[in-house]
């Protein structure tokens, strides 16, 4: 690694102003586990970074709230949610994607601010969050805004913030009975990124899907909701043939992209098979409490 | 989850050959302090970093230097040219000189070493080593082994033999050709057999080109001495790396002290000389001692496993026997030789599988491309020759309608009779090992065959292997005044437990606790020649070298005491001994032991020879798998490798051998592949180039080493490090095609090309991309 | 090299202090300043597992960890379990069930499984699998670290026993 500047202020504010948003070597630094990557590669050589890990406790704490919704600052660390007996009730589809996250080192070390603002369309949590509803807050140094998830990723490695602006924290709204799954497909090894990461979630009634969000992530540029599946799955009739109508519906949809882990026209089976499958594991999930 | 059977072997009378003793190093590996060459940190040391080729093939027209050497901290920036001062041919290799210890003129592949940066900081190094620019005249590439053997591409000029193996003279100073190596077998008639047939067969099969990724990266220091030089080297080979460092720089070989450490690793890539020509050239231009570490990245760049293809064509009377086959096998070596021209022959030969066959016809080649060159790994090319002789048996057992375990039952090469170079077969238990294979998986018991997309099958598959040959080993064996006793042996321990299996030859042979026996690190200062640590011959070569050592010094011991009046035999304590002797606690004995069996050299012409191997290797693997039919996905979730190894010398030992090379050639058989990309590896990293975890091995795993006996080998061990690789990957596709009825040829076997080939069955193949 | 910085850190259960530039890994850091070479750098990218140390308690890859974030820390390495020569549960447990051969991964898959042993006294096959699913062994020895792990947990399950009675 190439010798570099080192901050580490005590507040966001502090941090926000450190960073020049003119200089692209400038960049933010939580648990750096991404960011290390990339210098190690060479890929990005910093001249200076700047630390988050000093700044307000606050951004390292998360509650989950009496309606059952997840407040998180930035800097909590993916490893605390993961063993956060209060998440794991409110958001088993959560519990159940940290399992297959990297590893368990990578979650002791990387934040939910790093991971998301990171924005590698590889990461697991990202399509979760999305189907969960999620939003961002972003701070900058003329204050803070929320974005929702949905609108955080713009492309490859590319999200909606300013060069300016730091993600300080996260919020899952209550869930209210909504089932949700995630599955992780690879192609190579089981430690691989994933080929395609498929998230769900259903508002079921009696019977019937009310509400599906459907995200795809990693066969796609950026994580993506599947509106046309999304579609044909209102007001049907959980079984099958829903599945089956979702799955071949995204595989219309999606714009998936060939790479070593598989040619688009497989991943585009892989889509069209996984969706069913995510969906029939949303179906057998316990609801949020 | 794992179950093991090893059959019940024979504890020898002193209970130390036979003992599951736990590795003498066990402490130091779990408590963090094993002392490998990555340790190593020396007085003034400078850190080098390599500047590499952005090229596949091209003509360097300039190194600039410049602004590398004007970065503080940077000791010298050095290049080709340098180390012609002190090396005028620095050209090195173990079957053909023919590897620059940095590029000079041309640059034949992307990765290739042009440059280095000395720096004391590692990180100055590093950063300097970006500011070296080259300027290259490109030039066309080749990089198919099937292309590259015809092509008018030529990654070499003349081919450069280095005069160790007779074979290979006649290519001295060949133009215009990049086979390296041609050797051809010629048995019986095969056209003839062909002609009368009732069935013919023929079938291409491909494998990738792969990396060993020792978790230790290839390290060596080197450090100039008043004597000469010294290298600490992670390397399979001290001995090699000795010779070949006195041939470079034309010193006594005594000039040159070549120090190894226990292994994090080797697998072939630390075989013979790799990076220790460039660190002892470094260190006696700096005149300070030169640590040069490759990263995980680098280590693609530097060696790995031949991509192979292999069409092999079979005749097959009406009875189900195999009467005629023709191979032909191509590897692709890469830009350097290594020892791919050794793997094309001594490998090559038994390319026609372990069935007798009367009539056969083989061809095996060495090709030059422009890719990362390619040498040994874990099988020395037999696992790429059994990927195709076993997928072809079982498609031609399927296609005369035959079992496939009768079929090969029907062929199977026996003792006593001569195999295709007409050596007659000995101690190759391959019946036995393909019998407690099929017995173990249940192959004559019903099977589940799946429902849903769930579909289910099973596959066997068995190869065999013939040691290397002629290599030698030399041990020494000293007893102390004390009675305790110390092996010196250049045997590398790498993982693969040779310090403890030498250290119970040696407890057996003088009867005292192999947990005492002192095993000395090599150190061509200190302990004897041997040939390398490879292609299992450890056991077996350096085991009777140890044996014959101890024996001598327990002679040397009887001698003692009949010259001092003591009854031969008499249990009279050693250290008794030395005082009754020495009148004191004094001097010692030394038992030498050396050791090289008998072997011919296979005909140039013919390719025969009637001692081709002083011992076979035989392994086989069954599996059952699940495949799932909507994604191709294959879970192997029961896996039985049974290997002849002789008599197991440690049985702990012996099954972790197993279990690790069958899952090692799992990884090379479901997930690992280099990817190129116009010669450039594009995956060089564990994030892309995906090794086996402990998630992608089979709930069930069976070792079994069948009872057997080595006859010639020490306790009738014979070596074991590689023969659960030989059917891994055949077994596995013949389970593919029992269950969804497809056959994949070419590895790795991607959950995508199952599902291609299953769509292209029911006719509706999947566009291409 | 310029910027360098004083940080003070517990290892081992020491106070310690060092001279540490911002570009430094903890990797670097324990080999160079303090001798300890139980973590080790292989993949360069926190998927072998070889450079496992414990920091605060919770495992972390050394090799991707700045050693500046130390500072406060508490961190622990494989040279600290044995204790006065003697090995500790886990460790003995990998030594008997035999699972390494050439031992560069092995200590952090000994860190990784003290920790997963904390957490999770009696964890399932299915659980150790998925826990140790970030630690790569290229010698293949999974079945046997499976082994090690079950075998440890039976024996900190006597041990506890034996201290409660």
């Amino acid at each position: 690694m190439i010798p570099f500047a080192l901050e580490e202020p005590a507040s966001l504010a502090e941090a926000v102003r450190l960073i020049d948003p003119e200089d692209p070597t400038c960049r933010p630094i939580s648990g750096g586990t991404a960011l290390m990557l990339m210098m190690k590669s060479g890929v990005f050589q910093p001249s200076k970074l700047v630390s988050l890990r000093r700044v307000e406790p606050r951004f390292s704490a998360f509650a989950v709230t009496p309606d059952g919704g997840l407040e998180a600052g930035a800097l909590v660390r993916l490893g605390q949610l993961e063993r956060a007996d209060a998440v794991r009730a409110a958001f088993p589809v959560l519990a159940d994607t940290f399992r297959v996250l990297s590893n368990v080192r990578v979650r002791n070390v990387a934040t939910l601010g790093g991971n998301l603002a990171h924005a590698d369309p590889h990461m697991d949590l990202a399509p979760v969050l999305m189907a969960l509803g999620a939003h961002v807050t972003a701070t900058g140094p003329s204050g803070s805004r929320a974005i929702a998830l949905a609108d955080l990723f713009r492309g490859y490695y590319e999200t909606s913030l300013e060069p300016d602006e730091l993600i300080s924290g996260l919020s899952v709204p209550a869930q209210a009975g909504r089932r949700s799954a995630y599955v992780k497909c690879t192609t190579r090894a089981a430690h691989d990124w994933p080929a395609l990461g498929v998230a769900v979630s259903l508002a079921v009634k009696d019977g019937t899907i009310e509400d599906a969000r459907i995200v795809l992530s990693a066969a796609v540029e950026t994580p993506t909701r599947m509106t046309e599946a999304e579609a044909a799955l209102k007001g049907a009739p959980i079984g099958e043939d829903a599945f089956r109508a979702a799955g071949a519906a995204a595989a219309k949809a999606a714009e998936v992209t060939s790479d070593v882990r598989g040619s688009a026209p497989y991943k585009t089976q892989l889509v069209r098979v996984n969706v069913a499958r995510a969906l029939r594991k949303a179906i057998a999930s316990e609801g949020a409490a | 989850m794992s179950v093991t059977q090893l059959k019940t072997h024979p504890l020898m009378p002193n209970g130390q050959v036979g003992r599951a003793v736990p590795r003498l190093e066990s402490l130091a590996k779990v408590t963090g302090r094993e002392d490998y060459t990555h340790n190593l940190r020396l007085p003034g040391m400078l850190h080098a970093k390599i500047v590499r080729s952005t090229v596949a093939h091209g003509r360097i027209l300039a190194i600039h230097t410049e602004e590398a050497k004007a970065v503080e901290g940077v000791h010298s920036v050095v290049t080709c040219e340098d180390i012609r001062a002190i090396i005028p041919e620095p050209f090195f290799g173990p079957a053909f000189h023919d590897q620059p210890i940095l590029a000079t003129g041309k640059v034949r592949y992307v990765g290739e070493a042009v440059a280095v940066v000395l720096a004391r900081d590692p990180h100055i190094a590093d950063a300097a080593a970006q500011l070296v620019r080259v300027d290259y005249e490109e030039l066309p590439a080749v990089y198919d082994e099937v292309e590259a053997a015809t092509s008018n591409v030529y990654v070499h000029e003349t081919l450069k033999p280095a005069g160790t193996f007779p074979d290979l003279k006649h290519l001295e100073g060949k133009r215009d050709t990049n086979v390296a190596l041609d050797y051809r077998l010629i048995r019986g008639d095969a056209e003839a057999a062909f002609a009368r047939a009732a069935h013919v067969f023929a079938h291409d099969f491909t494998t990738q080109q792969v990396m060993h990724t020792p978790f230790e990266p290839m390290i060596s220091v080197a450090e100039p001495t008043s004597a000469g030089l010294t290298i600490h080297t992670a390397s399979q080979s001290p001995s090699f790396v000795r010779i070949e460092m006195a041939r470079l720089l034309k010193w006594p070989e005594n000039r040159i002290r070549v120090k190894t450490s226990h292994l994090g690793g080797g697998f072939g890539a630390k075989l013979y000389i790799k990076l220790e020509a460039l660190a002892a050239a470094l260190a006696l231009l700096a005149g300070l001692p030169v640590r040069v570490a490759l990263t995980m990245e680098e280590q693609f760049y530097t060696i790995t496993k031949h991509a192979t293809t292999f069409r092999i064509k079979s005749g097959v009377d009406a009875d189900g026997k195999v009467i005629a086959r023709r191979c032909d096998v191509w590897w692709n070596g890469g830009a350097y030789a290594d020892i791919g021209p050794r793997v094309t022959q001594k490998s090559g030969f038994t390319a026609a599988g372990p069935y007798d066959i009367d009539n056969v016809y083989l061809e095996s080649v060495a090709v030059y491309t422009n890719r990362p060159p390619a040498g040994a790994l874990r099988g020395f090319g037999i696992p790429q020759l059994v990927w195709a002789y076993e997928s072809h048996t079982d498609l031609i057992a399927r296609g005369i309608g035959m079992d496939p375990v009768e079929f090969r039952r029907k062929n199977i090469l026996r003792d006593g009779r001569p195999h295709a170079t007409g050596t007659i077969m000995q101690d190759a238990a391959i019946p036995e090992v393909l019998e407690r294979t099929a017995e173990r998986i249940g192959w004559d018991q019903p099977f589940a065959r799946g429902t849903g997309t769930i579909r289910r099958g099973r596959g066997i598959a068995i190869g065999f292997k013939a040691s290397i040959s002629p290599t030698t080993s030399v041990a020494i064996v000293n007893v102390s005044a004390d009675g305790s006793v110390t092996l010196y042996s250049s045997t590398v321990d790498m993982g693969q437990g040779s310090d403890t299996a030498m250290a119970q030859i040696v407890a057996e042979v003088l009867n005292v606790p192999t947990e005492g026996v002192c095993v000395v690190r090599p150190d061509t200062d200190v302990t004897p020649y041997d040939m390398a640590t490879l292609g299992s011959r450890s056991t077996f070569h350096m085991g009777n070298a140890v044996r014959l050592a101890a024996e001598d010094a327990k002679t040397k011991l009887d001698q003692l005491a009949t010259e001092l009046g003591l009854p031969a035999r008499s249990n009279i304590p050693v250290d008794q001994l030395f005082k009754k002797k020495y009148g004191m606690q004094a001097g010692n004995v030394i038992g030498i032991g050396s050791f090289i069996p008998s072997y011919k050299s296979p005909d140039h012409d013919t390719g025969l020879s009637d001692n081709v191997t002083p011992f076979w290797m035989i392994g086989a693997t069954a599996v059952e798998i699940e495949v799932d039919t909507e994604t191709g996905h294959v879970t192997i979730t029961r896996m039985v490798n049974v290997c002849d190894v002789g008599t197991p010398l440690n049985p702990k030992v012996v099954e972790t051998q197993i279990s690790g090379a069958a899952i090692m050639q799992l990884g090379f058989t479901m997930s690992e592949k280099m990817e190129l990309d116009a010669g450039q590896v594009t995956n060089a990293s564990l994030a892309d180039y995906k090794i086996p975890s402990i998630l992608d091995i089979p709930h069930l795993m069976e070792s079994e080493a069948v009872v057997a006996t080595q006859h010639s080998g020490p306790f009738g061990a014979k070596g074991v490090g590689e023969s659960a690789t030989f059917g891994v990957s055949p077994a596995i596709a013949n389970a593919i095609e029992d269950a969804v009825g497809v056959r994949v040829t070419a590895l790795p076997i991607t959950p995508e090309a199952v599902y291609r080939a299953m769509r292209a069955a029911a006719n509706t193949p999947l566009e291409d991309f | 090299m310029a910027d360098l910085r004083t940080i003070s850190f517990t290892l081992n259960g020491r106070p310690v202090t060092a001279r540490v530039a911002p570009h430094h890994s903890v990797v670097e850091l324990l080999q160079n300043e303090f001798g300890l070479f139980g973590a080790r750098e292989s993949c360069g990218q926190g998927l072998c597992g070889c450079c496992t140390v414990k920091v605060d308690g919770d495992p972390v890859s050394a090799c991707l960890f700045l050693a500046v974030f130390l500072e406060g820390t508490r961190v622990d390495t494989v040279e600290a379990l044995a204790k006065g020569g003697v090995p500790s549960i886990v460790q003995q447990a990998f030594i008997e069930a035999g699972a390494f051969q050439c031992g560069f991964c092995t200590p952090g898959f000994i860190m990784m499984t003290e920790r997963l042993l904390e957490e999770h006294p009696d964890p399932d096959e299915d659980l150790i699998r998925h826990y140790l699913s970030g630690n790569l062994c290229r010698c293949g020895t999974y079945p046997e670290i499976i082994a090690a792990v079950q075998l440890a947990a039976r024996r900190r399950s006597a041990a506890r026993l034996d201290k409660a009675s």
